[in-house]
């Protein structure tokens, strides 16, 4: 009976797949330790393979993307990883000086205003002008075109921060649009939000694991990104699943012993992580599994495996 | 002596610290449940725990209080007699943020600042700013309360350093001469309608100006004003948070797990805080798959072919985290050192209540020990 809840959800991958690659901008995020930055790398390196110019975004965190693929670190640069596969680690300081340069046209004045020491601590103080520089800088890429006419990038990936900071930073427009009046930052966080809460362009993929904590904090991650942020859920990410092995009998027929407790270790998990399927299906996503992968190493094997079971069809 | 039990007995203040995702509340709870039945008071600060564990605590409704955990509580989870209180709370930040200013600004500025938009963004969605207000709560829980440990369970920051910036961020800007600079004309004038040209018709006002809006500055320079009353005391209290953390009675206990993609972002935070000069009384390595014993794969053989094959594969398994597991441990030991290991295991189930947490304080303690397996080939 666990086995056939499994078969099911595996039958929803595929609708998933299409839907989640129709969208331009998909935002990956969950609890801390949850595997979204698996998750992401696995979502742009399927995006990639489908032929899909795709940039894959990190937000200030220590880079993990391109080592996780076996390539040099890409820092602040757009650095391409592979056909159809960009990846950057976007810095606020980076972000910042590009953005002001869009605005100031002129790199003196900017060194000479924003280099100076004392005008850098009173931009941090400016309330979220960091978030909104990286994000515009995302942003500012996904409307950004080749001479062609046709998207520079067909699809852009974030691994966002974890919930509180995903909330705060894709907040950020909002709040902007809230506090600052009129001006040049106003208007650029108008048209941020726009692309943000376009349900056409923008879709938010929650990772989650089958333990009590990532799980309540998925349903209400769910429950603020759709009310209060205004970014709709697009699909929920149930990574580490265990699936079920041994039946009652199974147990019955081992002795008593580490062997049977490990035995009966398992399938607490997998009984675990059928429920942890249920609560999240009840939220109304599709939801897609990625079973927990026994890799000696974590790298691009296991991306792949993970994007191959994002991407059953 | 343990490490774990010696910052124990040699600190008033813990910090549990480290990524996302690994257990930091669950050990401070821990730390906190020994320190108390061993006969040390004491007060864990948590920010977000997990249901099971609030409510094991009696913390389910609870804000902003302080609340003492029944004695039998504590007897019913350590099997013994508590020498001392434990108490626990949650930190709701808002909160923590409005009480400041209501206790500390002039009472002329409070509604102006509680109402000022800079402010509502300050106390509820910026950046670092929660950070801050922990840091501050934890400075006047140690300064007004009289616990003899209070264990902190640090927000889930981004990034390290966000949180041990705090403190000093805030002196860095209250300390520096561009506040002064923006401010000073106008506090020598006594104007509250603070106009762009006092703020220095300079140059560098203009260009700000441009890439922030114009009214912007000028509602900055309003909030600062209704806060400058404050600065003193921010100050003082921001020397006073940077003093605690470095004071010889404060420790940090990193928590990691094993898990590769955890380890950079734990040795990180280790660097980070061995430059900054403060205690790291031990890493704490959560949720560490033990090595299956050799005599298993033997009993297994022994089973009819079918069900010998899926508990040879659950083997393989368990066998793979272990190696896996050891090889994180290995890594952990050789850039953290000369900072001591504590390992504790994974339990078969997420630990919430307070029987699990006093066991998982035997493991934090050195009075029960896994040995890794050995690192994977």
């Amino acid at each position: 009976m666990l086995i056939s809840a499994f078969e099911r959800v595996k039958v929803a991958e595929a609708a998933v797949h299409s839907v989640l690659l129709d969208k331009r901008l998909i935002i990956v995020t969950g609890k801390g330790g949850v595997g979204k930055t698996t998750i992401a790398t696995a979502i742009a390196l399927a995006s990639a393979r489908a032929g899909q110019r795709t940039l894959v975004c990190e937000v200030n965190a220590r880079e993990r993307i391109s080592g996780l693929l076996g390539r040099p670190e890409t820092g602040a640069e757009i650095t391409s990883l592979e056909e159809n596969l960009w990846a950057v680690d976007v810095k606020p300081h980076e972000a910042m000086r590009e953005y002001a340069l869009m605005i100031l046209k002129f790199e003196s004045i900017y060194n000479a205003v924003f280099e100076n020491r004392l005008v850098r601590y009173f931009l941090r103080f400016v309330p979220s002008l960091q978030e909104v520089v990286i994000l515009g800088k995302i942003l500012f890429h996904l409307k950004e075109k080749r001479p062609d006419g046709s998207w520079r990038f067909d699809r852009i990936v974030i691994d966002a921060p974890s919930t509180g900071h995903a909330i705060t930073f894709f907040s950020v427009p909002k709040v902007i649009l809230d506090t600052v009046p009129p001006g040049a930052l106003a208007n650029d966080a108008k048209w941020m939000r726009e692309l943000l809460i376009d349900p056409a362009v923008t879709a938010a993929v929650l990772v989650s694991l089958p333990e009590e904590m990532p799980i309540n904090e998925t349903i209400e991650l769910a429950a603020a990104l759709k009310d209060r942020v205004k970014i709709r859920p697009q699909a929920v990410v149930l990574n580490g699943f265990i699936p079920s092995r041994f039946t009652e009998g199974d147990l019955e027929q081992l002795p008593p012993g580490e062997l049977h407790d490990l035995a009966a270790a398992h399938q607490a998990r997998a009984k675990l992580s059928v429920s942890a399927a249920e609560r999240l299906r009840a939220l109304g996503y599709p939801l897609l599994i990625v079973p927990r992968l026994f890799t000696p190493t974590f790298g691009r094997a296991a991306i792949e495996e993970v994007a191959g079971h994002l991407g059953k069809s | 002596m343990n490490p774990i039990e010696a910052a124990l007995k040699t600190s008033n203040v813990i910090l549990c610290v480290g990524p996302g995702g690994v257990g930091k509340t669950t050990v401070a709870a821990t730390l906190a449940l020994r320190s108390a039945v061993d006969g040390k008071g004491s007060l864990v600060c948590t920010i977000d725990p997990a249901k099971r564990l609030a409510n094991s605590l009696g913390l389910a409704e609870l804000g902003n209080a302080e609340l003492r955990i029944a004695d039998p509580v504590l007897e019913g989870a350590s099997g013994q007699k508590p020498r001392a209180s434990m108490h626990a709370m949650m930190l709701d930040m808002k909160r923590a943020w409005d009480d400041l200013i209501e206790q500390r600004a002039p009472a002329d500025k409070r509604e102006k600042i509680l109402n000022n938009r800079f402010y509502q963004s300050l106390s509820t969605a910026l950046a670092g700013s929660q950070e801050y207000i922990a840091m501050e709560k934890l400075c006047e829980l140690r300064m007004q309360r009289g616990y003899p440990l209070i264990v902190l369970d640090t927000p889930p920051t981004a990034h390290a350093l966000d949180f041990l910036d705090a403190p000093d961020r805030i002196l860095d800007f209250l300390d520096n001469d561009a506040a002064k600079w923006l401010l000073t004309p106008a506090l020598a004038a006594g104007k509250i309608g603070l106009k762009l040209f006092n703020l220095g018709s300079s140059y560098v006002a203009k260009t700000i100006s441009k890439f922030t809006g114009t009214e912007t500055l000028q509602e900055l320079a309003n909030f600062m004003l209704h806060m400058s009353s404050m600065y003193e005391g921010f100050r003082e209290r921001a020397h006073q948070t940077r003093a605690l953390l470095e004071a010889e009675t404060t420790s940090f206990v990193l928590v990691s797990g094993p898990m590769p993609e955890r380890l950079d972002e734990a040795v990180f935070f280790h660097t980070t805080l061995l430059q900054s000069h403060l205690r790291i009384a031990a890493v704490v390595v959560n949720r560490v798959h033990p090595p299956v014993p050799q005599a298993l794969w033997a009993e297994a053989k022994r089973l009819p072919d079918e069900l010998r094959k899926r508990v040879e594969a659950t083997l393989n398994e368990n066998d793979h985290l272990a190696s896996q597991d050891a090889k994180g441990v290995a890594k952990l030991a050789e850039l953290c050192a000369p900072t001591p290991l504590v390992l504790v295991p994974r339990f078969e189930m997420d630990v919430h209540d307070l029987t699990s947490l006093w066991n998982t304080s035997k493991f934090l303690f050195g009075e029960a020990h896994i040995e890794p397996a050995t690192p994977a080939r």
